[in-house]
């Protein structure tokens, strides 16, 4: 063919692809699998839109960081944002039309599944669309929550057809009980968690000794960098800082830990007590999922208690998002995963130059169609 | 081979990863197969312990790292900052010491007491552009060089250089001097967040061990 167009109309930007074939199936399938889990929980499915206003996903909401989101204008001069992450739509979604009175008082279920937007930076080769499949709770303050979205979230990734993985559980107020402890600043407290949950303690140390805080309490702030634990060392813990903050989300992850126990899911469990997000609306536990072959978590979440309030609501929270993404890569590395997805098509062809070839072939089509099986109906070859 | 049985090593070319197989070696982890200098190989196992290596350039590291490519990788910390990826810093090792300088000539130190804009040179364009936006809280202009920085201020390509300065002769042959310190760099230890968690017995074993011996 002659060369009459332009080759990079064949491309995608930086940052977003084409899916297709077997990994949009395997995409499908996992949709299929996670919703089908969710719907079973009782939840109900929410779409928001894909762009919103700016204040939905301001500094004080404690999302994604201003520099890294797509930002455009309406026609009135309207900051808009394409969404970086969820909770924050499905929070203002909530307080709008799930919460009728100032406080909730009777629990909301809800899953969603889209795209979300965030810039990375060039050359780093992540995806600046990638989707998110995740479940809220909103209106239960206690373990029995946490362990139930935990829960959804285990069956979800064994839905998926995801076996061999971990769940990391946290609690944003161990850090916060010894930082206050220690009598660290809101400025300081945010620089020295983006040390430890890079778990850089050479760095955290040197900071800590700058701001003169004593060896005892350093000690103790540079430990949480690798509390890795399993059940039975949580006890240690307690006993070992005074901060009843501290306690108290030590004793809320044991709670936690029970409620998995009667799921009979405890065996995904450990506990790192040094894992902090980036995103600031974390008030409770926070967790990721992690399983080989992929270098990211596949799924995170966390129990937000505040965020709602944002929206004039009072209502804790807690939920999850599954990468979409890494989630595929994952399975897609399975290689037994995807031959099951490949199915057969059947082909039956038709010669338009026979009187009433087409008529048969379609007949035949409509019947194997009706069976379920997949037909292509295409002109014979010549 | 499945690489979930194996802690997976990325290093830094030429001193960085003899000094860290020298250090590796004091905990029992040993590699002979990287020994022969003739071999042509890209990656080098010990199946006994069950642990791999391979070098790549210093930079490529993070890269490595942040992807799971790599357990573990270690590699200047002036290479961490600049590339700032998702990995976690565990360890100092103490070796391959220097600092991360801003320098020029002496006549050039009063153009850093103002926030007037200033040019600077330096194949750490993501360092200095922290520095001067975030801490001195100067508009600059960044070149991007890729080697033999100090040329920047004699040809007047630039007002001052933001670069690693160990002994700082190069620098007084050619008539120029540290200005400012923006920080210490050494050899660093980097861990990949999934392996943190998958892999923690055998990582924080390693860790611990070579933190006895530091």
């Amino acid at each position: 063919m002659k060369k009459d167009y332009d080759i990079a109309l064949l491309h995608t930007p930086d940052g977003v692809r084409d899916y297709y074939n077997g990994e949009l199936k395997l995409r499908k399938n996992i949709e299929k699998g996670i919703s089908s889990i969710a719907e079973s929980f009782g939840y109900d499915e929410l779409r928001t839109p894909t762009f919103e206003f700016f204040d939905v996903f301001a500094k004080e909401i404690g999302t994604t960081p201003s520099k890294d989101l797509f930002k455009f204008f309406d026609k009135d001069n309207n900051t808009l944002v394409l969404r970086p992450d969820f909770t924050p739509s499905v929070a203002r979604c909530a307080a709008k039309y799930f919460i009728p009175g100032d406080k909730c008082e009777s629990p909301v279920r809800l899953y969603y599944k889209g795209s979300v937007y965030s810039h990375t930076h060039a050359l780093m080769g992540g995806l600046e669309e990638s989707g998110e499949i995740g479940a809220e709770l909103i209106g239960c303050p206690d373990a029995y929550a946490d362990g139930e979205v935990l829960a959804l979230l285990i069956e979800s990734l064994k839905a998926s057809g995801l076996d061999d993985f971990r769940i990391s559980i946290g609690h944003i107020d161990y850090f916060r009980g010894l930082c206050e402890d220690a009598g660290l600043g809101d400025t300081d407290e945010e620089h020295l968690r983006e040390l430890i949950s890079g778990k850089n303690t050479v760095a955290a140390g040197s900071f800590l000794s700058e701001l003169g805080i004593s060896e005892e309490a350093k000690e103790k702030l540079l430990r949480i960098a690798d509390s890795f634990e399993d059940h039975g060392s949580l006890d240690k813990l307690t006993e070992k800082v005074s901060s009843e903050k501290a306690k108290a989300a030590v004793s809320g992850l044991q709670e936690v830990y029970e409620v998995l126990t009667a799921y009979g899911y405890e065996k995904y469990i450990s506990f790192d007590l040094g894992l902090l997000s980036k995103f600031n609306y974390y008030t409770g536990i926070i967790f990721r999922a992690y399983t080989y072959g992929v270098g990211s978590p596949v799924a995170k979440g966390g129990r937000y208690d505040k965020l709602l309030g944002y929206f004039g609501k009072e209502a804790p929270a807690i939920g999850f998002a599954i990468s979409e993404d890494t989630l595929t890569e994952a399975l897609s590395r399975l290689s037994d995963k995807k031959e099951k997805l490949s199915e057969e098509k059947t082909v039956i062809e038709f010669d338009k130059n026979e009187k009433s070839a087409f008529a048969d072939a379609l007949k035949k089509a409509q019947e194997l169609r009706g069976k379920g099986k997949k037909v292509i109906l295409s002109e014979v070859k010549k | 081979m499945n690489s979930n049985d194996y802690i997976t090593f990325a290093l830094g070319k030429g001193r960085l990863s003899s000094k860290t197989m020298e250090l590796l070696s004091q905990i029992g982890i040993e590699c002979e197969e990287m020994k022969d200098k003739d071999s042509r190989k890209l990656i080098f196992t010990n199946e006994e312990k069950k642990v791999r290596f391979f070098l790549s350039k210093g930079p490529d590291v993070p890269t490595y790292v942040e992807y799971g490519s790599a357990d573990i990788g270690v590699v200047g910390r002036d290479t961490i900052l600049e590339e700032n990826r998702n990995v976690y810093e565990v360890l100092d090792l103490g070796f391959g010491k220097c600092r991360m300088c801003v320098c020029g000539p002496e006549s050039a130190r009063d153009l850093l007491r103002h926030h007037e804009r200033i040019r600077v040179a330096s194949k750490y364009p993501n360092i200095a552009k922290d520095y001067f936006f975030n801490r001195k809280h100067q508009t600059v202009d960044i070149i991007k060089l890729n080697g033999s920085v100090e040329l920047g201020p004699i040809v007047q390509l630039s007002d001052v250089i933001v670069d690693i300065v160990e002994t700082g002769s190069t620098l007084r042959e050619n008539g120029l001097t540290v200005l400012e310190e923006i920080c210490s760099l050494s050899a660093r230890m980097i861990v990949n967040p999934v392996s943190m968690q998958l892999k923690n017995d055998r990582i924080k074993e390693i860790v611990e061990k070579l933190k006895g011996l530091l």
